[in-house]
């Protein structure tokens, strides 16, 4: 299966339109604003969503999709938040799970209607299901049987309370995969370009030469990537002392305007490097402050007269560039490229400010990419820091097309 | 089985609707996000916020008479010699504020009586340390040749910036440092 980029940049411009419509929908019923934060689609095996979804109890509501699109499709948010979205709704406590089953008909009703009109097709929807879930139940069905699939996600927050929505669909067969294949790809952008009138849907790229990504070669670089993640955990446990694990590990094709956002607006600490060869692109290496201070410490062999002055900001540095070395190392031998890093360049601002530029640069050839971010957690201190990969998306494609003629 | 069929429009990026009351059920104004690369436009008293402005530049514009403001999160200078055709004007300076202009008219105000404030444009990388200022040259150059006043601006230095369009038009500027100001 070859996917196309720009039909995926489509598909996902769609999710996007579609999240929005659901939190319009879901701000009328509560009277809340609510913002679509992240729309992205990963690249994942289920074992590793199974991984990324451990220790989280979810509430929401599951529909079944046939016609246009097959599949399925999930609300769902955070157990603990249950109090909080009863207490904005009519009706408040006393509605509990009709009300928690209206607010997923609603919302995923919004977000397939533009499926639907970009398809020019009718989606059924199966009545909602409401359900409480462990870590990855919550997912939409087959989402950890296959060894890879394109899950569609979009985190939606609420402005003025503390709300936090997710929106997963799991297309499966049918119109989506040749959408995703390129098999339809030219007439449904097109299509879709005349649907959305003014809005547009846009291509990943743009042009005509959008590129082709082997979906297996997709999958190998996600391991690739995963490895990578690994390696830079091992080397912060070489050089702290401390043990290391990753909790998250994705390779993610998501518009490259939504990574500052997902970086959030809190403090970080950290550094940031050049990636030079096939692929180019960035890689930002991020502590919250408090993790950034506590890390450096532990490198430290006195204990720094300011927890992120001089020294500390010169631990950080040597371990973002033993961390990049680890995270790249292996790209090359596999991609038969070479990619070298610029020195680190050390940070300490607001996370999204940060990362902006990079995206900013990035942008000026493509306004979707796929995007590596992985968290890794210290044990026995406290510290969890989180990596960001931005590979140019021209480049990286290139790359996995010459990986599957080998 | 319920059934979605094809139909309708699509809602606007960034855009609000000023029918939508949300004010009448609390007393504190709405807020709306601004994300990077987007913009909205408001007639009521919401407060507009963009918040992680790097090396982007936030450009706000108010018609204090007519009661209409409306704020653009901008990456890049101009769509000029980009390989991206970007479905999203609101990414570059120069489609962006011409975006912006042509929906706080359709919104009731007057290109004439606009002002803009300027905020961003940081230097906060050496690997990309060109970005920021092009932003601002080139918001400072189309504002001109808008014949828009920049009556205000907060831009520059290696500092990131987090921005509240306020009702009255005012603009609420906190740097990372901890730095707070009106505009």
């Amino acid at each position: 299966m070859r996917v196309d980029v720009r039909a995926l940049g489509a598909c996902n411009r769609l999710a996007e339109r579609g999240a929005e419509r659901a939190a319009n929908a879901l701000g009328e019923l509560t009277g809340s604003d609510l913002a679509v934060e992240v729309t992205g689609a990963s690249v994942a095996t289920g074992e590793d969503l199974a991984k990324a979804f451990s220790g989280r109890e979810s509430i929401g509501v599951r529909v079944g999709l046939d016609g246009g699109l097959e599949g399925s499709a999930v609300l769902a948010f955070d157990a603990d938040q249950i109090d909080g979205l009863l207490s904005v709704l009519p009706g408040g406590a006393s509605t509990g799970r009709s009300a928690v089953t209206e607010v997923g008909n609603i919302a995923l009703g919004g977000f397939l209607d533009g499926w639907a009109n970009y398809l020019g097709r009718a989606i059924d929807m199966t009545p909602p299901r409401y359900f409480e879930a462990d870590g990855a139940a919550v997912l939409p069905d087959g989402a950890l049987a296959g060894d890879g699939v394109f899950l569609f996600e979009s985190r939606l927050d609420a402005t003025g309370t503390d709300l936090d929505f997710s929106i997963y669909m799991l297309p499966d067969s049918g119109p989506f995969r040749d959408l995703v294949v390129g098999k339809t790809a030219t007439a449904a952008t097109a299509g879709a370009e005349g649907a959305v009138g003014s809005v547009g849907t846009g291509g990943a790229s743009g042009g005509t030469n959008a590129p082709a990504v082997p979906y297996e070669s997709l999958s190998t670089f996600a391991s690739l990537a995963k490895r990578g993640s690994a390696n830079a955990a091992d080397n912060i446990g070489m050089m702290t002392g401390l043990e290391t694990t990753v909790d998250v590990s994705r390779l993610r094709f998501v518009p490259l305007a939504d990574v500052p956002s997902e970086v959030g607006t809190e403090p970080h600490v950290g550094t940031v490097f050049e990636l030079q060869g096939k692929p180019s692109g960035y890689l930002a290496i991020l502590f919250s402050e408090e993790s950034g201070a506590a890390v450096a410490e532990a490198m430290l062999p006195t204990e720094p007269d300011e927890p992120l002055g001089g020294m500390a900001e010169n631990a950080l540095r040597e371990l973002g560039n033993v961390m990049t070395s680890g995270f790249i190392d292996g790209w090359a031998n596999v991609l038969g490229t070479s990619i070298s890093h610029s020195p680190p360049e050390f940070v300490h601002d607001i996370g999204s400010a940060t990362v902006s530029p990079l995206v900013a640069s990035l942008s000026r050839r493509q306004d979707y990419g796929f995007v590596i971010d992985a968290a890794i957690r210290t044990e026995g201190v406290q510290a969890r820091c989180d990596v960001y990969a931005l590979p140019d998306e021209r480049e990286l494609a290139a790359a996995l097309e010459r990986l599957s003629e080998t | 089985m319920s059934h979605l069929t094809p139909s309708g429009d699509w809602p606007a990026s960034g855009r609000t609707d000023p029918d939508r009351s949300d004010t009448a059920r609390n007393d504190t104004p709405r807020r709306v996000k601004v994300g990077v690369g987007d913009l909205a436009v408001v007639s009521d008293r919401a407060v507009l916020t963009t918040s992680g402005l790097g090396s982007c530049v936030a450009i706000a514009l108010v018609d204090r008479e007519a009661g209409v403001r409306g704020l653009l999160h901008a990456m890049l200078p101009s769509a000029d010699g980009s390989a991206s055709r970007s479905p999203r004007p609101a990414k570059y300076v120069d489609s962006g504020l011409e975006t912006l202009v042509d929906e706080l008219a359709s919104a009731g105000a007057s290109p004439r009586r606009l002002e803009a404030r300027l905020v961003g444009g940081a230097e906060m990388l050496d690997l990309t340390a060109a970005v920021g200022p092009r932003n601002v040259e080139r918001a400072r150059e189309r504002l001109g040749a808008a014949g828009i006043p920049v009556v205000a601006s907060d831009v520059g230095d290696a500092v990131g910036r987090t921005v509240r369009f306020l009702p009255g038009g005012d603009l609420a500027v906190r740097a990372a440092d901890g730095f707070e100001r009106t505009l």
